[in-house]
């Protein structure tokens, strides 16, 4: 089964699609066969990065059954051993993807035969991010050593965080659940993760049980995009501190990418970063990452969706 | 279960382990600093203002009590009554030694000795093999091998304190002029061997050397 791997970021222009790009690349280039999909609904971008400016089939084919699998919806890129599910000709209603096909979807996620799949997702915290991101327990989050994108990213984590737990109950049991921590921590607490989890614990220890197995399995990744200079490298190592201490979640910090203005340029002009410029700091740390992206065995669970 | 920050032991909040020293325990605190003061990008957004000031409030009185020692005997004492931590070992902390800085792997560095003039002189002077050669007109490559052999030397330990490359001392031996070093470096490097063999009147048995190997040519 392939490595899925989730990449969002919260905030957009944090350079999801970007990185999604660059590592589908080097991992196409170390020798895995690699899909990158274009899950960035209604606003996709990931074709143009991709070297594919016009592609001639895409996802919404699949949404709108003019090609019934998933796997025929695939395009071939200009490197060898990548490949594409673009979301250039979307139409225009996909952003609000409803759920049974959001569904039919990530069962064909699942069942694609490539070695490393990469999910460009879009910003924000919408269903679909979420339920995306939770495909596979090896999602990495992007951030910005900026305050909007760390915000948004926190803000990411804990609502894949309340929407796993929201998936194990049903409305009437949730609507209890929220009361219940309403009642026990004060107001506006029903919206902490951490106290739901605290409820669940004394409530429903078997539920608990379950739900702490998973998150516990989870190893979500972060990666730290447009580092300059004087920004704090250990940014990504302290969030992750932070994280595993108050939330409890695992959270490995991957590495920092560094700010480079060659990164526009390369993409204005329309050519791949990492061919038109090498040498760059930037390049030899996508370089770093795309190694840990092809070196990380093990297993790999796909939620849910088999 | 995961313990709320506010339920941690003071060691648990500064990630430091309980036999952790005054420097540690003040690195550890000025880490915490970082993640939790009000202007830190790491944890921007994650707390509300009272949140924040309640873990603030924890990790300086964690700090203040561990950083002063009677403070942090009484809590330790409290902590090993509630087996949070175990009884410390009251012997007393091992001495540190001074660490060396660089550890370059190579095999231990021992300086050979073995130029020993005095004793290099002794062997020459007893040696009728030595004599021999030196009496000669001609001092071939062969004949400076024979006089190392004689006095026991390696090639290795004469590269080592002529600082000329073996194959180079290998090649003067060997006396063949196609690989010689060019003549003006070869002088020096004869000099030094001879030197180094512990001989007297270098220069003469240079020249000596010299000519007989621009005779092969």
């Amino acid at each position: 089964m392939a490595h899925v791997w989730p990449i969002g970021g919260g905030k957009g222009g944090s350079g999801k699609s970007f990185i999604t790009s660059s590592l589908g690349r080097l991992s196409a280039e170390l020798g895995k066969k690699t899909l990158i999909i274009d899950l960035d609904l209604g606003a996709a971008n990931l074709h143009t990065l991709a070297g594919v400016p016009d592609p001639e089939k895409g996802f919404s084919d699949f949404i709108r059954k003019k090609i019934p699998l998933l796997e025929d919806t695939v395009v071939t890129t200009p490197c060898a051993n990548l490949f594409l599910i673009s979301g250039a000709h979307d139409n225009f209603d996909i952003a609000n993807l409803p759920y049974e096909q959001k569904l039919k979807t990530l069962r064909a996620i699942a069942k694609l035969d490539f070695d490393r799949i990469l999910l460009d997702l879009g910003a924000g915290t919408s269903f679909n991010t979420l339920d995306f991101f939770l495909i596979s327990q090896n999602g990495i989050f992007i951030t910005t050593p900026e305050p909007t994108s760390v915000e948004n990213v926190y803000r990411l984590i804990r609502s894949i965080y309340f929407r796993r737990i929201r998936y194990c109950f049903n409305v009437t049991d949730f609507n209890e659940l929220e009361v219940e921590a309403e009642r026990q921590f004060g107001d506006g607490s029903f919206n902490k993760p951490d106290n739901l989890m605290k409820v669940i614990a004394r409530t429903n220890p078997k539920k608990y049980a379950q739900l702490n197995n998973e998150f516990s399995a989870f190893r979500f990744k972060l990666i730290i995009n447009q580092v300059r200079k004087h920004d704090n490298a250990a940014l990504g190592l302290q969030m992750s501190r932070m994280i595993e201490k108050h939330l409890g979640l695992n959270l490995e910090f991957l590495g920092n990418v560094a700010y480079d203005e060659h990164v526009h340029d390369a993409i204005c002009q329309q050519v791949s970063f990492l061919e038109r410029y090498p040498y760059t700091k930037t390049a030899s740390d996508l370089h770093e990452l795309g190694k840990q992206i092809v070196e990380s065995a093990g297993e790999q669970l796909t939620l849910r969706y088999l | 279960m995961r313990k709320d920050f506010d339920q941690l032991n003071y060691y648990e909040m500064l990630d430091i382990t309980p036999n952790a020293v005054p420097y540690e325990i003040r690195h550890a605190y000025n880490a915490a600093l970082q993640l939790y003061h009000p202007g830190s990008l790491v944890s921007y957004s994650f707390f509300s203002e009272r949140e924040r000031r309640e873990i603030l409030a924890l990790i300086e009185k964690a700090y203040q009590t561990l950083i002063n020692d009677q403070l942090r005997q009484e809590y330790d004492d409290e902590l090993i009554r509630r087996g949070e931590i175990e009884a410390r070992d009251e012997s007393a902390p091992e001495v540190k030694k001074p660490v060396s800085v660089f550890h370059i792997s190579r095999s231990p560095y021992v300086r050979t000795v073995f130029v020993d003039g005095d004793a290099l002189k002794n062997r020459i002077s007893q040696s009728q093999v030595i004599k021999d050669i030196l009496a000669r007109n001609e001092l071939s490559g062969e004949d400076l091998k024979q006089i190392r052999t004689e006095l026991g030397l390696t090639v290795e330990q004469i590269a080592e304190e002529t600082k000329i490359r073996v194959n180079h001392i290998r090649s003067i031996e060997g006396g063949q002029a196609q690989q010689l070093p060019p003549t003006v470096f070869l002088k020096g490097f004869v000099k030094s061997y001879l030197k180094c063999l512990g001989l007297e009147s270098v220069e003469e048995l240079s020249v000596r050397y010299m000519n007989t190997v621009s005779g092969l040519k």
